[in-house]
């Protein structure tokens, strides 16, 4: 599904400039779980935001379901992106001002779907993720795990190919830490490939591998059994 | 402590570069706009309020109804001014002044023409405030042919003030004294002369005649009296004093006068309402009105308001930013009065900026604003008076109430439902801001439509069909000059080629030249019920096609025709008056004034309708007009169609030097006619230009608050974008707040600004209607104007990476 071949990221400021990613090789299959490891500051979440299609990378060649995407712009990205990819953040992201219904709603609507099949959809996300309840909520009354399964819900109703997720247990305890990552992996089970970034072992091991980074390099790639 | 806060808000004002700047800027440009239009209203306000004692001063006024025309005068009979002294004790002094119009000073060998020349009283400087540099002032009017300079006319013609005793030479041959030089009269002062030539000079002012009003009369009551005391006993004065000469020349007594429908009263004006006030026949010169200070008034509040409500909207926004360091600041311990005299020492700072960059600016432009209003205004000691209470004031209040909202508003959080970021909701249902921009955007549409109207209205007086032609006539106005041999001259240049057509007469319909009543009767019975009171012109039989003036009925005056001489030919507006179907063949009695009765009239015979043309202002309406033969060389008139214009002057003018000595003094009606309207003019550039400025200051605010949503906005924005918003959704999704908030604006402004353009349009006789495109064009322009100013904003917001603002977590 992803092929990332020699992918060059720098940061330019006044006086320095930084490698974020190295000539980064890799790939993900369809149907995998992938987590990212590695210290802070070697490039993890560049490497997400490019394979999100965030960000494009200065050199190198990204290939996504067999097109070539490095150098589209950024209309035909954000494309491609609202149809294939769902997004969950360590700070969850959710709009304050919207509630738990109409934020999860959201990609549906920048993707077109009609009002009364967004309702259903919506209800149906919810329902999986058992936070129904607090539909009119918003999201300052809720836990940070109750917001994580609200960004989780809401990048899953597009039912996306792909989820990327950046440290989602980052702002959680372990219990509720647990219960997201039961979430994705049941995703995974339903064939979401996931790619997720975070540095818990203990997460780590509900992947399949684990990619190790460091200073915008591939180090070791480990198969979980 | 004091110089912490100081010290501290001049830190944070820097932190914030670009909202201060636009914050100082607005309120600047806001207070500057602000502060002309108040030293204009200062200005037209002030007027005779030069003289030490003008509020013991009023004029004289008087209104006439005879039959169904009325008539209001700022003139009144010659006598009236020293009976008042005899008989009422209570008024110190009084005085008469009587415009000259054109008179001529021998300066070497050269006549000049001088438009500024009154006949006065001696009273004249006890009555009024005219500081005499030479001279004495008791005496200086007294005696026959003495006369009076101001400072700058004795320096025109003699280099110095030290004048008196000289001999002047005036029209010719009348050697007049000079008796005194005075300064200047102030620009503010509702008459001004350069010439006060002695009453006694006048014959005409020992008249003793009760039945005329034409001398302007001013009195000076003593302190403390009552002028509704006076006002109420003038008429029954005039009753007793005039009752014999009303008998024996009008032949009834002013009760039959009265009972007939007619009357004849007098009433006093307080000196300093003249200007603003008064709009007379025989004023001593051109007065302004009231509504023009009213509106100049309300824009400059406007004007205020908005900038007065952006600087508010400003900091308010920006304070919601500070919220976190409010929090930490008050977890470090800091006390809510530090934090309230902290934001009040900012706002107040960015007040007092603001305020010293609008009065530099201010002071500055005023030449420019001089040069607009048509005014000579000029920062004195008298200005500074009010000048420094009144910015002080303005950086104090608007610094205060600018700065109390967020000073109030934030210091009274609760540290830990800052930090937790609570306030960010709050702020975001900021109602007040809502009211706030909908007031600005109100006022904005109100003032785009006022231009509109006042545009529309302006347009359609100088493209209004008079009825008669005025362009391509040329007037030289001092044709009276030649005397016997203006007829000569006229009929030479009517030989010149280029010269259509030329006609000899003082009468024009252009409203500064001259005017002249009669009464006529509808038949011999000389009844008042059946007399009309019209202007009556005296023309030449080249008028009517000179002026290209259209006939409704019958035919022009024919010179080869000796019956015309007892001819005459009215206006439509006076065939109706006198209820005529068919006008051709009617007799009309005119009388000669003085007694009523047949052989103090002329009879007239009609022998054409002219169709109605504007020979007065468009502020009122077309009244009955009579012209007759006459020979008045009081000016000539040519109708010229020369492709070289130049050329055709310099022969005419050659002609002319020929004739006479003295200057011809010209124009071209065209230009009469614009100048009539200059005033009008006048306040449509200025509400043009403020309302420009209002427009321009609002849109600041709202670029401001825009920039400000957006950076509010930017992690919710870079979530939408994940998400898949495209930039235009963004786009549309911040714009579309504001232009509700414009929309709900316009709703109001709209229905207000309707009915104030209505009401001053009814002050035209001839007005547009307020269209509906205008309605639509303000609208619009508001929403165009706002949508472009927040795109900005939110255009700069949209495009901005996704990733760099959800990294700031
Ligand atoms: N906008 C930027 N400008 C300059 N340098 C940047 C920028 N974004 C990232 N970097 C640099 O690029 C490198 C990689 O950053 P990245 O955010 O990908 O690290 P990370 O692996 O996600 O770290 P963490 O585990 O702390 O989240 C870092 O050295 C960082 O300083
Ligand atoms: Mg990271």
């Amino acid at each position: 599904m992803i092929k990332i071949t020699n992918l060059e990221k720098f940061y330019r400021t006044e006086e320095v400039e930084t490698i974020a990613l190295n000539k980064l090789s890799m790939e993900v299959n369809t149907g995998e779980f992938v987590a990212i490891m590695g210290p802070s500051g070697c490039g993890k979440s560049t490497l997400l935001n490019i394979l999100g299609m965030l960000d494009d990378p200065d050199a190198g060649s990204y290939v996504f379901n067999g097109t070539e995407i490095a150098h589209f712009n950024e209309r035909k990205r954000a494309d491609l992106r609202k149809h294939n990819i769902g997004f969950v953040f360590q700070s969850f992201n959710l709009i304050d001002e919207l509630t738990v219904f109409e934020n999860v709603e959201l990609p549906l609507i920048y993707t077109g779907v009609s009002s009364a099949d967004r309702v259903k959809r919506v209800e149906e996300v919810l329902d999986k993720m058992q936070i129904m309840h607090r539909r009119n909520h918003y999201p300052q009354q809720l836990s940070g795990g109750q917001q994580q399964r609200v960004a989780i819900a809401r990048a899953v109703v597009n039912k996306p190919k792909l989820i990327l997720a950046d440290e989602p247990t980052g702002n959680l305890d372990s219990s509720n830490g647990n219960e997201v990552m039961e979430l994705l992996t049941d995703l995974n089970e339903q064939g979401t490939t996931i790619i997720m970034v975070t540095h818990s072992e203990h997460d780590a091991r509900y992947s399949h591998r684990i990619i190790r980074l460091l200073d915008g390099q591939t180090v070791m790639e480990n198969i979980m059994v | 402590m004091f110089k912490n806060y100081i010290k501290t808000a001049f830190r944070s004002l820097l932190k914030n570069k670009g909202f201060t700047a636009i914050n100082i800027l607005g309120l600047a440009l806001g207070l500057c706009a602000c502060l002309l239009i108040v030293f204009y209203v200062v200005d037209e306000l002030s007027y005779d309020r030069y003289n030490t004692k003008h509020d013991r001063i009023f004029r004289v006024n008087s209104d006439l109804k005879l039959g169904e025309n009325r008539k209001d005068y700022a003139v009144i009979m010659p006598p009236l001014a020293k009976t008042l002294i005899a008989e009422f004790p209570y008024v110190e002094d009084a005085v008469r002044v009587k415009n000259a119009y054109t008179i001529h000073v021998k300066k070497g060998d050269v006549n000049m023409v001088e438009s500024k020349a009154a006949f006065a009283d001696p009273s004249l400087f006890h009555v009024f405030t005219l500081p005499m540099l030479t001279g004495d002032a008791k005496t200086a009017l007294a005696e026959p042919n003495s006369l009076v300079l101001t400072e700058s006319t004795a320096v025109r013609y003699f280099g110095k003030t030290d004048v008196v005793g000289t001999t002047m030479t005036l029209n010719e041959n009348q050697n007049f004294k000079v008796t005194g030089v005075i300064k200047d009269l102030p620009k503010t002062s509702h008459f001004n002369f350069d010439f006060f030539l002695s009453m006694a000079t006048w014959e005409d002012s020992r008249s003793n005649a009760w039945l005329r009003n034409d001398y302007t009369t001013y009195v000076l009551l003593k302190d403390k009296a009552d002028a509704k005391k006076l006002s109420a006993s003038l008429n029954p004065f005039l009753y007793k004093v005039s009752g014999d000469q009303m008998k024996k020349e009008i032949g009834m007594s002013y009760n039959d006068f009265e009972k007939s429908g007619s009357y004849f009263r007098m009433d006093l004006i307080p000196l300093t309402d003249i200007h603003l006030k008064s709009n007379r026949i025989g004023e001593l010169g051109a007065n302004s009105t009231i509504q023009y200070v009213y509106i100049f008034s309300a824009i400059a509040i406007f004007i205020l308001l908005i900038a007065c409500v952006n600087f508010m909207n400003l900091s308010t926004a920006r304070s919601a930013n500070r919220a976190r360091e409010v929090g930490v600041r008050k977890v470090l311990g800091s006390s809510r009065s530090f934090l309230v005299a902290q934001f009040l020492s900012e706002s107040i700072m960015v007040t007092f900026f603001a305020t010293i960059i609008a009065l530099v600016f201010a002071v500055g432009l005023l030449p420019q604003f001089n040069q607009l209003a048509g005014k000579e205004m000029a920062v004195t000691s008298s200005t500074l008076i009010w000048l420094i209470p009144a910015a002080v004031f303005t950086v104090l209040f608007v610094g205060a109430l600018a700065g109390s909202y967020p000073a109030f508003f934030l210091s009274a959080f609760q540290p830990i439902e800052v930090l937790k970021g609570k306030l960010s909701a709050g702020f975001k249902g900021g109602g007040l801001r809502s009211f706030l921009v909908v007031f600005q955007f109100g006022i904005s549409v109100f003032l785009i439509m006022g231009t509109l109207v006042i545009k529309n209205q302006l347009n359609f007086i100088q493209t209004t069909n008079l009825g008669f032609n005025r362009d391509q006539v040329l007037v030289i106005q001092n044709a009276y000059e030649l005397n016997k041999e203006t007829k000569t001259f006229k009929n030479e240049l009517t030989q010149l080629p280029g010269v259509t057509s030329a006609t000899m007469t003082d009468f024009l319909p252009v409203s500064v030249n001259r005017r002249s009543t009669s009464i006529f009767f509808k038949d011999a019975t000389l009844d008042q019920k059946n007399s009309i009171f019209p202007q009556s012109w005296e023309v030449d039989t080249e008028w009517i096609p000179t002026l290209d003036i259209k006939m409704a009925a019958g035919r022009n005056f024919a010179a080869d025709r000796v019956s015309d001489s007892s001819a005459i030919i009215i206006n439509e507006a006076a065939a109706k008056f006198l209820g005529y179907k068919n006008a051709l063949g009617q007799t009309l009695y005119k009388s000669n004034g003085g007694k009523t009765e047949l052989s103090n009239t002329v009879k007239y015979e009609v022998i054409g309708v002219m169709k109605d043309f504007h020979y007065s202002s468009m502020h009122e309406k077309i009244e009955p007009l009579i012209i007759r033969l006459a020979e008045n060389n009081g000016s000539i008139s040519l109708r010229v169609n020369a492709s070289n214009l130049p050329a055709l002057m310099s022969q005419i003018k050659t002609k002319w030097a020929g004739f006479s000595p003295v200057q011809m003094n010209y124009s071209f009606m065209d230009q009469d006619f614009d100048a009539s309207y200059r005033s009008e003019q006048r306040v449509g550039t200025i509400f043009i230009i403020f309302t420009t400025l209002a427009i321009i200051i609002a849109c600041l605010g709202l670029f401001g608050l825009a920039a400000y949503a957006a950076e509010q906005r930017t992690k919710e924005i870079g979530i939408r974008k994940v998400l898949g918003a495209s930039v235009s959704a963004i786009v549309g999704m911040l714009s579309k707040d504001f232009v509700k908030l414009v929309v709900i604006s316009i709703v109001f402004a709209v229905p207000l600004a309707w009915y104030c353009m209505t009401l001053w349009l009814q002050d035209f006789a001839y007005r547009v209607n307020i269209q509906w495109w205008v309605v639509a064009v303000a609208g619009l322009a508001a929403i165009a104007i706002a949508v472009i100013t927040v795109s900005f904003q939110s255009v700069k917001a949209a495009l901005a990476n996704p990733v760099k603002s959800l990294k700031n977590e």
